[in-house]
């Protein structure tokens, strides 16, 4: 019994020597470029940016990877900000730049860990390519602080400022002047980037000639919008524009239809962006309007093609994060290629100039490092959920597909 | 050798621990996470310091951490202090906030002052929340400047706060102060037959407990260089309860070990990806049911016992 | 108004039942259960499980999930709590750990995408200015109907007068041959069955995630505390008391403030009224 003990364990031993160090020996040759992603794992989002990466990371592999080395991913859980707060995104950022030497970060979800992890990846001299947070503060940065925070750049989204003007564009043109709205509502939850938002549409609204009775917030964590649909009904208001990331908007979709509340509802609505929204609340976001970065809709050649790779690879469809974390793999190779060499402050260079047409648009960055938004480059389409789930692109009027529709409660126009 | 000398010898030991524990790693990351488990020490030990000795659980603990971390945001951010301020400031205003909330509520005991001193930390949080203008709302304060440059250096700055405030609050804990603390735990009407001020000692207590609190979130804020309403959450309160059980109620130094277990934990079960708090939790369970008295403080007196 | 009145009712009417669960076993066994949150979110999940996965008609699912969870709620009183009842403090505790493990098992399950589970009843009514979807008439009706029940029940059959017996005198009630170790467990699993029964009926329009549990635990626990630890009709008031300040809040001022003003309402009756309205004991 000893004896066969001891034998197996010189074995495991013998073999864990060989093939414990064989790695290292081949990896000498050539040190592959490590992506560190730092996200929320356990929520789709962050699941969906993994994934998209992984997938840039095969393709690029396999087209013999970049400069000779393979690209690899490492990912760091950011944790849940609602009870974790930023403390486990900044525990993740430092472990990916200080523990695992990563060149490059991808990632970001939440705009309040996002800006929480700044200094700390600006001290540790590594790129983050954002593909997440929208809060323009994070980007500002770049320009309060260029040598400090050069570091930092936005492939996606839209920051929330520009998906402001976005929005007022909807409520002005489509709104006002295509069905002839007098009277509009605005509700938001209270996140920070909402709370700057909502007073510059509501003052944009009424420069425009509309009126604004209600503009309210709402905590994340409201159950019941009974009060702010009685509300909104008898303020006469004729539309509800309303604001929702992290907030439950399957409840608030559904609390809508139940009610069958005589106000179409719109606006930015995250979840509403997710492919399955509709089949989730049971089609009860019919006729809910939400603006939407990425469809399976040709908004460049490469859009359908990575769609249905995507889905195919993973048996579902992406999410709003997926697009941008796919394309920040490129547009990092591109950069390092052209750059000759993984230093930072030498793809920085290149990164500024980046110019590729990607999967949502033409990707270029403005000073503050920001993805460019308008015409030619990365939009913001305001999509409506009409029958049987399908999605109809219903503004900007150049890439509308359709007509607008009323729930089926109300009169059709 | 008597007791007190093996204490003293423990004391040294786990502050040399504790000053070498960051050069075996020499990463930002591993500095970082003991850090924040330094912070974490110096809130469960205030809060056992009150709680534990009283025995009036206070579930609204991250009152006074948020207080003091949100000075330190508004000096440092606001109005461009430098961090050093934050040290002597935060401690003030988090005993300010132990004043407000702590006065009308001396004569409740048990839940109802648990449920109250919670229902403060939560309007904090809803008001945080809702005055983003001046607060940043739901993001908090950007930009804090750290208090040194180089993270080990601060690493141990907090860990000199950390072993200078354990010390102080042990002391005071020993002392005829902690014996009419206790005695109030037993039986606050005795106390007040004998002439005891039952009342100062309640405030001064909690007073002692928020200025400590504080400090402590200041010093997590120049870590963290970003503070936010979840500095005033419900959960951070319990997890610094969770914290103390597991060093052992009433011990003071137990909770410095059970927080920096606990934080060290939940960062080393990386390796489970989504499993991490799942498997962190399982433990939890394991340890709260096995070991009801905490794991630290009766661990340390079990040793104590054989050498002394 | 009409609208406050009736949206009032419906809340009124969860937070009774999620309230008066978490009152009876403390009044009972003294048991500060932080799980109850957990039996709340196991409702709901449950009942989406046996309809979305499982396949089984929607009131068949209900009962089940109800069922369920009440013997979940039995089984964690037996093997976690029992062990432990010595210690307030600790039974807090490891009830706190089962719920955050709960929260932890649904998510890696289910995901944390809200889940749908389909309504009851799927008509909407129009009267006096109010839209009310029928789902929510039919919470507000199955609130009704389960603490009148519950009334009952602890009235007029010999278990509810041993439980009773119980919660006044737990060594008296011994002596005369209650089996007080048996009745809290039954006690358990009736709270974690109406907790649950709160949550079947709010499913259809409320979020379906795993972190659904922990406000609704924070408002009953302070529903209960204002209310008087251990009192039902405490627990009642309590609950009319929150529902209607929050849905008077959200109408006259906003919703953003109705949160912010019932904990504030919270803080302020303790300090008025120490014991809460119906409390007896100002202690544990």
């Amino acid at each position: 019994m000893r004896k066969n003990l001891l034998v197996s364990s010189m074995l495991a031993f013998a073999l864990t020597i060989t093939f414990g160090t064989a790695e290292p020996a081949m990896a000498q040759q050539a040190k592959p470029i490590r992506i560190g992603v730092n996200t929320a794992i356990q929520v789709q989002v962050g699941r969906d940016a993994i994934d998209a990466v992984k997938m840039a990371i095969d393709e690029i592999n396999g087209q013999g990877g970049v400069l000779g080395r393979k690209l690899e991913i490492t990912v760091a859980d950011e944790g849940e900000a609602a009870t974790e707060g930023p403390k486990v995104g900044i525990a993740a950022v430092n472990k990916l730049t200080s523990d695992e030497h990563v060149d490059v970060l991808i990632g970001g979800y939440d705009s309040g860990v996002t800006l929480a992890e700044l200094p700390h990846i600006a001290r540790a001299k590594t790129i983050f390519l954002g593909i997440g947070s929208a809060s323009p503060s994070i980007q500002q940065k770049v320009k309060d602080d260029y040598e400090r925070y050069k570091y930092i750049f936005r492939v996606n989204p839209i920051n929330s400022a520009k998906q402001a003007k976005a929005l007022l564009n909807f409520i002005t043109g489509k709104l006002k002047d295509d069905l002839g709205y007098t009277k509009v509502s605005i509700l938001g939850e209270n996140a920070k980037w909402v709370q700057d938002m909502v007073p510059a549409i509501k003052k944009g609204a009424e420069a425009a000639g509309l009126q604004v009775p209600i503009a309210e917030f709402f905590d994340v964590q409201t159950a019941d919008f009974s009060p702010i649909f009685a509300k909104v009904k008898s303020s006469g208001s004729q539309y509800l524009i309303v604001i929702i990331s992290h907030a439950a908007s399957d409840v608030f979709v559904k609390q809508w239809y139940d009610a069958k509340v005589p106000v179409p509802i719109g606006g930015i609505d995250v979840k509403s962006m997710d492919a399955n929204f509709f089949k989730r609340v049971g089609g009860k976001s019919i006729a809910e309007v939400s603006a939407n970065f990425v469809l399976r809709a040709p908004l460049t050649p490469k859009t359908i093609p990575w769609w249905d790779k995507f889905v195919s690879l993973y048996k579902r469809a992406p999410v709003y994060t997926a697009p941008g974390a796919y394309d920040a793999v490129y547009i990092y190779a591109d950069a390092v290629k052209r750059a000759g060499t993984t230093k930072a402050d030498a793809v920085i260079k290149e990164l500024e100039k980046t110019d590729y047409i990607g999967t949502r648009g033409r990707v270029q960055f403005d000073a503050l490092h920001e993805v460019k938004d308008g015409p030619g480059f990365v939009n913001e389409l305001f999509v409506q959920w009409q029958k049987n789930g399908e999605r109809v692109v219903i503004w900007p009027k150049e890439l509308a597909n359709g007509k607008m529709i009323n729930p089926p409660w109300l009169a059709q126009k | 050798m008597g007791i007190l000398k093996v204490d003293r010898l423990a004391v040294l030991l786990a502050s040399a621990a504790l000053a070498t524990a960051p050069l075996l790693f020499d990463n930002t990351y591993a500095i970082g996470v003991l850090t924040v488990a330094l912070c974490f020490g110096m809130w469960s030990a205030s809060w056992d310091f009150m709680s534990g000795l009283t025995g009036r659980e206070n579930f609204g603990h991250s009152l006074f951490i948020g207080a003091g971390a949100y000075t330190a945001g508004f000096l440092n951010v606001q109005f461009g202090l430098s961090p050093w301020w934050s040290l002597a400031a935060a401690p003030v205003c988090a005993v300010l906030f132990s004043l407000v909330i702590g006065i009308p509520t001396l004569r409740l005991k048990g839940p109802y002052f648990a449920l109250a001193m919670l229902s403060g930390a939560a309007v904090m949080q809803n008001l945080t929340i809702i005055f983003s203008k001046y607060t940043g709302g739901q993001d908090g304060l950007n930009g804090l400047d750290p208090m040194l440059d180089s993270p080990l250096a601060y690493y141990y700055l907090v860990l000199i706060f950390l072993i200078v405030s354990t010390i102080i609050l042990k002391v005071v804990a020993n002392s005829t102060w902690g014996t009419i603390l206790r005695a109030i735990r037993g039986d606050e009407a005795s106390c007040q037959a004998c002439g005891i001020n039952v009342n100062f000692y309640k405030i001064a207590s909690l007073m002692i407990s928020a200025a400590f609190a504080g400090l402590g979130g200041a010093l997590y804020a120049h870590y963290q260089l970003q503070v936010g309403p979840d500095l005033f959450a419900i959960v951070l309160s319990i997890n610094i309860i969770i914290m103390v059980y597991v060093g052992g109620l009433g011990s003071i130094y137990g909770p410095v070990g059970g927080a920096i277990l606990l934080n060290v934990l939940t960062e080393s079960l990386r390796a489970f990806s989504e499993y991490r708090l799942w498997v962190y939790t399982l433990v939890l369970i394991f340890i709260l049911f096995f070991m009801p008295q905490g794991l630290i403080a009766p661990l340390w007196r079990r040793i104590r016992s054989f050498v002394a | 108004m009409v609208q406050i009145l009736v949206y009032g009712a419906v809340i009124s009417a969860i937070y009774a039942m999620l309230a008066v669960g978490f009152t009876l076993i403390f009044g009972v066994a003294r048991i500060l259960n932080l799980a109850h949150g957990s039996f709340y979110a196991l409702g709901a999940y449950g009942v989406y499980t046996f309809t979305a996965v499982a396949h089984l008609p929607l009131w068949l699912a209900s009962v089940l999930a109800v069922l369920f969870v009440a013997v979940f709620g039995m089984a964690m009183e037996r093997v976690l709590v029992r062990p432990l009842r010595r210690s307030m403090l600790a039974v807090l505790l490891i009830t706190l750990a089962v719920a955050l493990m709960v929260e932890q098992v649904l998510l890696l399950v289910f995901g944390s995408e809200a889940r749908n589970v389909p309504s009851m009843v799927n008509a909407t009514y129009h009267f006096a200015g109010v839209d009310i979807s029928a789902q929510r008439l039919l919470a507000l009706l199955g609130g009704i109907l389960i603490l009148t029940g519950l009334w009952l029940f602890m009235q007029r059959t010999r278990l509810g007068s041993a439980i009773l017996a119980i919660s006044q005198d737990a060594e008296a009630a011994q002596y005369m041959g209650i089996p007080s170790d048996r009745i809290y467990s039954i006690v358990m699993g009736l709270s974690a069955g109406i907790a649950a029964a709160a949550g079947v009926l709010v499913a259809p329009f409320q979020t379906v995630i795993p972190g659904m549990g922990l406000l609704p635990l924070v408002k009953a626990f302070a529903i209960v505390v204002v209310g008087g630890l251990g009192s039902i009709p405490g627990s009642i008031v309590g609950a009319l008391l929150l529902g209607y300040t929050e849905t008077i809040i959200a109408f006259k001022i906003s919703i953003e403030w109705s949160q912010i003003v019932s904990v504030a309402a919270v803080l302020i009756t303790l300090i008025l009224r120490p014991a809460g309205f119906f409390g007896k004991r100002a202690a544990f």
